[in-house]
């Protein structure tokens, strides 16, 4: 089984090298075709016309469009992405410092979405054919049709605003230390031995990663239900039945298993949404991950910041899918054999 | 046994964690009259206070690091780390001196060397440095002692003292940044400000400690979090919950509502920064009248009521009042009539109404794209017929530079000096990528001022130049702008006329 993933691992590594190229040279040209001047973005709002030409040519935007993007392939393969024009520091840097706070926060509401998501899913299979099957599936539907930030909004309003239960700006609560090992913050105030700071930071990822495992959830619920309706009409489980399994021990012990994987399939499509969903997310929850950065880069033409941001967000993309492939050739045996 | 084992683990996890938020409470009780949190809308684009010009990051910088010269609440020119200066009559030369009690954050003495270090050494270094364009006239500074020094400029550099408490101009420490380099300069900045800085979050937040051995007066509150909120209604959320302690730039009808409630204050409070209508020499706009009837058209006591609680100042002229600028005496009135008669002339009507552009940004300051929509509705009752197109503010140099802004566009302008140069100087110069206005006439009378080095005599000159502009529609002042500030009413502030809101000012009461 570690010879199959090692294999299929191996070629999506060789497979994202294409696809890198692709993504960032179609980054590259659209950036560089939007009506923003990046040199007149660099300098002072005090230069004059003339200075803004020179800055031009000093940053090579006179040149074809496609010798921009060699120089700037190169420097990236040397590690240089480029200094942001905002905050004049270099742009992969910046990027690598915010990464860990974005995988936390995704990762923290991916883990609620499926178990909201599981939970969500398995209950409505247990009401199906009951009076409450239509209100749940309209609870569902009502969960589906509110995105992550409308979400931000509301809990911060509940929770934070009218019931004051939670704190929903930054990571930790003003005083207490920010520590810096592997930039995730849960695991480094364990590793400094700060459970004040741990517990914090746990209270402030609360409502930011309930807004948007909140947004996912309902599609894993409706798509783990679907599939458990397929399961259901297969052979085995009427064996099962006949056996004389309880319908408990038929659903979580064999139906759940097979109805796993479509949802495993969905869940890694989601994380990639899910990731990219952090943007307006970490903004209203003044979160200082990738997300808000790329608010800034936005705001101000900051191109060397966002082509690395988007290029990150296209590695993470690719990752999240290797893992989740993974994870499908350790769940299905069949995978295996081929 | 299992289960007896697993609920003394949960009792001592929880009975733990009860007690550790039970003294950080405390420790927040105890602490709270000797801090404060403040909720910040930007962060600041850097440590390196000459980097970058960022107006929002300038009072943040203010803590942390001191200016030449200060400004009072009324934007005078005061002493600060230079006693004295003086400007040559023939503006090529000023000579400054320096306090000799001020010493940097690490210890080491602030002297002439530090001040020829900012404002020339590191320029002439090629750091890439905003005020490297701020201070491009300079040729030389010549150190007479540690306390005295003549800076040389290469041309008449007439607002050379007011850029001296503008943006980015705050002594850096030359030789720790030549002993431990930029990038740990960077990491650790060291100033001469009121505030050390503790704690630096990208995007997150700013800890600022008082800094006890200051020279000037000592900050009152001890500690000071800078917790950056980029969303508005996530920074009406802090205040209400008691996350923060103040906050600024929220939404004008959140301000009336804190009034109303125990506990808060909330200010409008009038700043220098115009809104303005930045427009063509051509197009449709060639035509004066259509120019002037566009401006007569737009009811700006209106705009200020429907938008900024009646707060915002309409204005005739590129100056906010009270700024050396302002024409008391000069009024470009609301007639919509008169604004018929000047289309007639040039057979318009609403019938027959003239086709223009607007373009706006939506979100770059308060209600700029709702304006834009209103001013195209006055527009359209006496014969404009105005296409409104939305616009990224970072597009706007690109779209001027590459002359396809419309005929108009609504725009907001900073000036915290108050001076006029910054003010229709700016925002008129042919050669700055500001306005879309390129006309000789009003550009010789401008880059003639740029030179004028007597004080009144500019003044004077800008005054005219106002009055001239606005009569001829090469502009179209609308309103002052506004700050809107929430506080807990036991937090006082001083109010300055520019918006800063300054750490070091902050204290309970």
């Amino acid at each position: 089984m570690i010879a199959t993933v090692l294999k299929l691992i191996a070629r999506r590594l060789l497979a994202a090298i294409p696809i890198l190229l692709v993504v960032s040279a179609l980054l590259f040209c659209v950036l560089r075709l939007l009506p923003v001047d990046p040199a007149a973005m660099s300098l002072p709002p005090t230069a004059t016309i003339e200075e803004i030409d020179a800055k031009r040519r000093e940053m090579g935007l006179d040149r074809p469009l496609p010798q921009q993007y060699l120089i700037w392939l190169t420097d990236a393969l040397h590690g240089d992405f480029g200094r942001s024009i905002q905050f004049g520091r270099e742009a992969g840097s910046m990027v690598w410092a915010t990464l860990p706070v974005t995988i936390e926060l995704a990762g923290a509401a991916m883990a609620l979405a499926a178990i909201l998501g599981v939970g969500g899913g398995l209950l409505l299979f247990h009401v199906r054919g009951t009076l409450f099957e239509p209100v749940a599936d309209l609870l569902s539907i009502l969960l589906l049709s509110i995105p992550e930030f409308l979400w931000g909004l509301i809990l911060l309003f509940i929770f934070g605003v009218v019931l004051h239960l939670l704190p929903f700006t930054g990571q930790v609560a003003p005083g207490l230390p920010l520590p810096h090992i592997t930039g995730f913050l849960l695991l480094d105030s364990l590793l400094i031995g700060r459970f004040d700071v741990f517990l914090s930071a746990c209270q402030h990822l609360i409502l930011p990663a309930f807004a948007l495992g909140l947004a996912f959830s309902p599609t894993i619920m409706r798509v783990l239900r679907s599939s458990l309706f397929d399961v259901y009409h297969e052979d085995y489980i009427q064996q099962a039945r006949l056996r004389g399994l309880s319908e408990g021990r038929i659903l979580l012990g064999h139906a759940l298993k097979n109805a796993a994987l479509p949802t495993l399939t969905l869940a890694g499509v989601q994380f990639g949404i899910l990731f990219s969903g952090t943007l307006l997310v970490e903004v209203i929850y003044s979160y200082p991950g990738m997300g808000n950065l790329m608010v800034d880069a936005v705001r101000n033409a900051d191109l060397p910041l966002l082509q690395t941001i988007g290029l990150t967000y296209c590695i993470v993309v690719l990752v999240i899918n290797t893992v989740v492939d993974s994870l499908y050739v350790v769940l299905n045996p069949k995978l295996r054999v081929r | 046994m299992v289960f007896k084992l697993q609920r003394r683990s949960f009792l001592q996890l929880a009975l733990g964690t009860a007690a550790t938020v039970g003294t950080s409470a405390r420790i927040a009780s105890a602490a709270a009259n000797d801090a404060v949190t403040i909720g910040w809308p930007n962060d600041v684009p850097s440590w390196d206070p000459n980097q970058r010009f960022t107006p929002d990051a300038q009072p943040v910088f203010k803590a942390v690091f001191d200016q030449p010269l200060d400004q009072d609440q009324h934007l005078k020119l005061i002493p600060h780390l230079i006693k004295s200066w003086n400007l040559a009559a023939d503006g090529l030369s000023m000579a400054v001196e320096l306090r000799d009690d001020v010493t940097f954050h690490n210890g080491d003495k602030m002297t002439t060397e530090d001040f020829r270090y900012t404002f020339f050494e590191r320029i002439k270094s090629g750091i890439k440095l905003d005020t490297a364009n701020s201070w491009k006239k300079v040729q030389d500074i010549v150190i007479e002692s540690p306390t005295k020094a003549t800076m040389k400029f290469d041309s008449p550099a007439p607002t050379a003292p007011q850029w001296m408490a503008f943006l980015g101009s705050y002594i850096v420490p030359k030789k720790y940044i030549e002993s431990q380099g930029l990038d740990n300069f960077l990491k650790n900045p060291v100033g001469t400000g009121p505030y050390k800085l503790a704690e630096y979050e990208l995007n997150s937040r700013i800890v600022l400690e008082r800094n006890d051995k200051y020279w000037g007066p000592k900050a009152k509150i001890g500690r000071v979090t800078i917790q950056i909120i980029k969303d508005p209604s996530a920074r009406v959320a802090a205040i209400q919950s008691g996350q923060v302690d103040c906050t600024l730039n929220v939404p004008v009808r959140e301000v009336e509502r804190f009034n109303k409630e125990a506990g808060f204050a909330a200010e409008i409070n009038p700043i220098t920064r115009v809104i303005l209508l930045n427009v063509r020499a051509d197009l449709a706009f060639a035509d004066k009248n259509v120019r002037l009837a566009a401006h007569h058209a737009i009811d700006k006591t209106a705009l200020s009521k429907a938008f900024y609680g009646g707060a915002a100042v309409p204005l005739s002229v590129l100056a906010t009042p009270g700024t050396p600028g302002y024409l008391t005496d000069f009024s470009f009135k609301y007639d919509p009539e008169l604004a018929k008669q000047l289309l007639a002339k040039s057979n318009f009507s609403p019938a027959n109404p003239v086709k223009i552009g607007l373009a706006a940004t939506n979100g770059q300051f308060p209600s700029d794209y709702d304006i834009a929509r209103a001013i195209v509705q006055m527009w359209k009752q006496v014969g404009i017929d105005a296409d409104l197109q939305v616009i990224e503010y970072a597009k706007y140099f690109e779209l001027n530079r590459g002359g396809k802004l419309p005929e108009a566009t609504l725009y907001s302008w900073d000036n915290a000096t108050g001076d006029p140069e910054i003010f229709s100087g700016y925002q008129l110069n042919p050669k700055m990528p500001f306005s879309p206005w390129k006309d000789e006439d009003i550009g010789q009378k401008v880059l003639g001022l740029f030179s004028v080095a007597d004080y009144d005599k500019r003044i004077a000159g800008y005054r005219d130049l106002e009055r001239y502009a606005v009569e001829n529609g090469a502009t179209m002042p609308l309103l002052q702008s506004v700050l809107t500030i929430v506080r807990k009413r036991n937090l006082k502030y001083t109010k300055y006329d520019n918006g800063w809101l300054l750490p070091q000012t902050l204290q309970w009461t």
